[in-house]
């Protein structure tokens, strides 16, 4: 198929040749599809269900910087991560709170990542190309889902993505404003998440392997001093609490901290929700426009290889840590794409020694076969999940809010809450605004992240009757059998009556529809 | 003429008693309390628990106590924190009471242990919100009563008597004690009667400790007089009468199972604080109590009373109000923990242990048992039926801020990332708008 060779006999579906008049058109019209699709997959039943833990977590500190009652003093406001996110939330909260404003500022990111995509592609590439990586960002899952969540790395790509189109920019003209404004862009990707400083690694990964970037090591100091400026809030702030252990003791516990998830998950989860079709087209281009090759490919590549081998590397695997890799992966894909869909483009084969002309019709169809595909994939992972299993970073928890508005409106004020986990504990803490702590929270700094309090006795609280509502949920209880075995026995133990149950409704082998519990809270009696 | 007068004056006072008498036996209340909760703890007074409490009436600025009423150079005992100093049981009886009072001069405190060869030092001792948080954290967001005097010029039966019948006993014991109280009227005989319902929740009731058998019992005769039932026939031989004394279980049994009665009296056994105990273990015992109605659904319709039934030879400064020959004795702590209870509010109310009775009656509209009651005041000032109910809380057993967090320099959390926040915009916006940089691009390209 790839080796179609263009021919008249084609209907010509496209202009082989787009006048330059209609390619600016046919970009802008993409770009406002992948703009209009975008919004729709990001807001759609956007508030269907409850934050999960991390979003309880992120919001929460939102509120506390914004001193919302009770919340501020529940949820601390330092933590590991820096806060440029939370800091914006809590902007937002002082006019008004709600679960749903949370959300919506972080489709405000992801939308304005497929601009900057568009942006760095047309850079790159021209307009097509852009336009098409914009629609492919719009419509891929791995984008859909994180940046539907109150979760930093949404944030945190969007500038990285500003940081990588300052770069190419740079690239472009050699002036030394934009070099500044990749390391700004950059300051602010570590200010939204510290994990995207191992960006600072694909860029002098990118700066060593493309000599015809060149740069001066004042130029390169003054953008490092620039970075270092942008980034001093996260310690200042730290300091100002007089906090600045909770990094250290952060960075100990992420350094001995066990696996969270096996090897290959990366690559069992992240290739289906960028799109299998994505990928392929991305290194597809870089084998067939093999002789094109320029600094700019090795911008995007290194973007990817760092944080990917990182992250492989690193004991713990997040499903969303890759997503600065999308907007990249997009481009590559809409370099291939776009320029098929130019009939003056021919193709090399490498090693062949030929040259290929690929029909843009092509072109149209492998783009439309990605957009349906990628588009369905989307669709589906937005839809209300119907699992009593969870997997961290893909969206909100079944039953989550309920049992936390149960809790605010039913449950004396300062109760205190016991549950298998701490996920569990901080959407019971953000919903239902009463402290919860997680059984399995290690009592060793070692073992636990350190903005966790650990309940050291827990059979003492519940006897002196200082902890007196246990949650059982079934996500945590697929995690750890053990502890949920052990919060059942207390249940047990302390005359436990479920005072309220939230279900989902899943099928049974039969396939007939049944109500399963989520989440259990019991009053125990000591 | 005069006749239809008298008929029609009859119709309307029939019809206003009838406007009036909303409370019956069919459970109608005065007031939105449906379910009153009372319990005696032991042997306080409020200067001993409170006396440092702001803007109560507590220790007056000077306090001290002379050491020997008679050989003033022996000094003076000023109010001292007593932590978990080992305390003893003070005497506290009647006469203990007379001499410590002094004829009103309310300054023989200390001595008057000492005679009684006890460290009369101890009795100016006070606890605070380091050693009672949790009552205190009650104050803070009930109501904490200032003027609630012990009943009687005696211990803890006497006291007990007028809670429960607003009468002193007759000095007698045994038997003849209960041919005395088989013409008594209790508030439980008034209730039986109105078909109100009603508990007397007992801590680790032995039904076999009466009147009528304290052989070899040790302490726990304190149940015959801290449970006065336990000393009328009528309640122990009543098969109906005497099974609304029950052990305490039943009290979280009722608030789960939603059979709470309308009056429920509650009286400690291991929980007391009694001294020697410290106050630690009842205080702890008083809060799951209250927690477990606080959670229940009778959150909305009930209020708990926390009471002491006598002074326990601790110092109060307020000599007590002269009201009959038996009474009042000193000031005891009082709380009431409500869905209706004001907010941190301190009534100063002069209020007494018949007050109590002043209230079920007032309140399911019965008739008085005696003079006592009859005029003694009612603590309506302590509740605000306007407001809604309100929000359910536990009070921690901890006092000061209920959080480890950190207060959060929110300012310089705005200013830095605003900053930053800055200084990238208008490093990104240079390079867009800077003429060299976009000539440069323009050349390249």
């Amino acid at each position: 198929m790839l080796k179609v060779r263009h021919s008249t006999a084609l209907p010509n579906l496209m202009t082989l040749s787009l006048p330059k008049l209609s390619e600016i058109a046919l970009s802008r019209a993409i770009l406002t599809i992948a703009l209009l699709v975008g919004v729709f997959l990001r807001v759609w039943q956007l508030n269907a269900m409850g934050y999960n833990t991390d979003e309880a977590v992120y919001a929460g500190q939102a509120a506390a910087i914004a001193g919302v009652p009770v919340l501020k003093d529940i949820f601390p406001v330092f933590r590991a991560h820096p806060m440029l996110f939370q800091f914006a939330l809590s902007v937002v909260y002082k006019v008004f709170f709600s679960d749903l404003l949370g959300r919506l500022l972080a489709v405000s990111f992801g939308l304005g990542t497929i601009y900057v995509t568009y942006q760095l592609g047309k850079t790159l590439y021209g307009r097509l190309p852009g336009a098409l990586a914009g629609l492919f960002l719009a419509l891929m899952p791995y984008h859909v889902v994180v940046s539907r969540q109150v979760l930093l790395d949404g944030p945190m790509v969007f500038f990285a993505t500003v940081t990588v189109y300052m770069l190419a920019r740079f690239g472009k003209t050699h002036k030394i404003a934009w070099l500044l404004a990749a390391s700004a862009g950059l300051g602010l990707t570590f200010l939204s998440k510290e994990t995207g400083i191992i960006l600072m690694g694909s860029i002098y990964a990118f700066l060593a392997l493309a000599p015809e970037v060149r740069v001066r090591i004042r130029d390169l100091v003054a953008a490092t001093v620039l970075m270092v400026l942008v980034i001093a809030p996260f310690p200042i702030t730290l300091m100002a609490a007089g906090g600045s252990s909770t990094g250290r003791n952060y960075l100990v516990w992420q350094l001995f901290r066990r696996p969270n998830h096996d090897w290959p998950f990366y690559l069992q989860t992240v290739p289906p929700a960028i799109g299998v079709l994505v990928i392929a087209a991305a290194l597809l281009g870089l084998v067939l426009l093999w002789k094109e090759r320029s600094w700019r490919e090795k911008l995007l590549v290194a973007w990817v290889v760092v944080p990917v081998t990182f992250f492989q590397i690193w004991p713990v695997k997040g499903f969303q840590y890759l997503l600065p890799i999308a907007p990249v992966l997009a481009v590559l894909a809409g370099r291939l794409l776009g320029k098929g869909a130019q009939a003056e483009n021919e193709i090399s084969i490498p090693g062949l020694g030929k040259r290929l002309s690929i029909h843009p019709t092509f072109s149209w169809l492998a783009t439309g076969m990605i957009v349906l595909s990628i588009g369905l994939g989307s669709w589906q992972r937005i839809q209300p999940e119907t699992s009593s299993l969870f997997l961290a970073g893909t969206g909100g928890v079944p039953g989550g809010r309920e049992a936390g508005t149960w809790v605010l409106e039913n449950v004396p004020e300062s109760a205190r809450f016991m549950t298998i986990g701490p996920s569990m504990a901080n959407i019971i803490q953000f919903y239902g605004q009463r402290r919860a702590y997680g059984l399995s929270i290690s009592p060793n700094p070692l073992h636990r992240n350190p903005s966790y309090e650990p309940i050291v006795n827990p059979d003492l609280q519940i006897r002196q009757s200082n902890i007196q509502y246990l949650v059982w949920d079934s996500f945590s209880a697929a995690r750890s059998s053990f502890f949920s075995d052990k919060l059942l026995g207390y249940v047990n133990k302390y005359h436990g009556r479920a005072v309220h149950t939230e279900s989902i409704t899943t099928q049974d082998e039969q396939g007939n529809a049944v109500l399963q519990p989520v989440i259990i809270i019991y009053e125990v009696y000591p | 003429m005069i006749r239809r007068n008298a008929f029609t004056l009859a119709l309307l006072l029939l019809l206003l008693a009838g406007q009036f008498h909303t409370a019956s036996a069919d459970g109608e209340t005065q007031t939105p309390i449906k379910h009153f909760v009372v319990m005696m703890q032991e042997n306080h007074t409020f200067d001993n628990y409170f006396g440092t409490y702001a803007g109560a009436d507590g220790f007056p600025e000077g306090t001290r106590m002379p050491v020997d009423l008679k050989v003033p150079s022996a000094g003076y005992v000023e109010p001292w924190h007593l932590g978990n100093t080992t305390i003893t049981d003070l005497s506290h009886s009647a006469s203990t009471l007379v001499e410590q009072v002094n004829g009103g001069e309310m300054n023989g405190f200390v001595s008057a242990l000492n005679r009684r060869n006890q460290n009369g030092r101890v009795a100016m001792g006070y606890y605070d919100d380091r050693d009672i948080p949790y009552y205190w954290n009650v104050a803070d967001n009930f109501v904490l009563f200032d003027r609630f005097f012990s009943s009687a010029k005696d211990g803890s039966f006497s006291n007990h008597m007028y809670w429960v019948a607003g009468i002193p006993p007759n000095g007698g014991r045994g038997e003849e004690m209960a041919t005395y109280l088989a013409g008594v009227p209790t508030i439980f005989d008034r209730l039986e009667e109105s078909g109100i319902s009603w508990k007397f929740y007992v801590q680790n009731y032995d039904p076999t400790i009466t009147y009528r058998d304290l052989g070899d019992v040790g302490n726990r005769a304190s149940q015959v007089v801290w449970v006065p039932l336990l000393n009328f026939d009528r309640f122990l031989d009543d098969p109906e009468l005497s099974s609304h004394i029950v052990d305490l279980d039943e009290y979280f049994q009722d608030l789960r199972d939603g059979n709470l009665p309308e009056v429920a009296y509650i009286i400690p056994s291991g929980a007391s604080e009694h001294p020697p105990q410290y106050p630690a273990t009842g205080m702890r015992f008083v809060k799951n109590l209250i927690q477990e109605l606080t959670r229940s659904e009778y959150w909305d319709s009930a209020a708990f009373m926390l009471l002491y039934d006598d002074w326990g030879g601790w110092y109060d400064h307020v000599l007590p109000p002269e009201v009959d020959e038996y009474g009042y004795g000193p000031r005891v702590p009082a709380l009431l923990v409500s869905a209706y209870a004001r907010d941190g509010f301190i009534d100063s109310t002069e209020l007494d242990f018949t007050s109590v009775l002043k209230f079920i009656e007032y309140n399911w509209n019965i008739e008085p048992l005696a003079e006592r009651d009859t005029n003694a005041n009612n603590f309506l000032t302590a509740f605000d039926f306007e407001q809604g109910p309100r929000q359910a809380v536990f009070l921690p057993l901890t006092r000061g801020e209920q959080t480890t967090l950190k207060k959060a320099p929110t300012n310089v959390i705005y200013s830095a990332y605003g900053f930053a926040l800055l200084l990238s915009v208008l490093a990104i916006g240079f390079a867009f708008f800077s003429r060299k940089a976009k000539v440069g691009e323009e050349r390249v390209a």
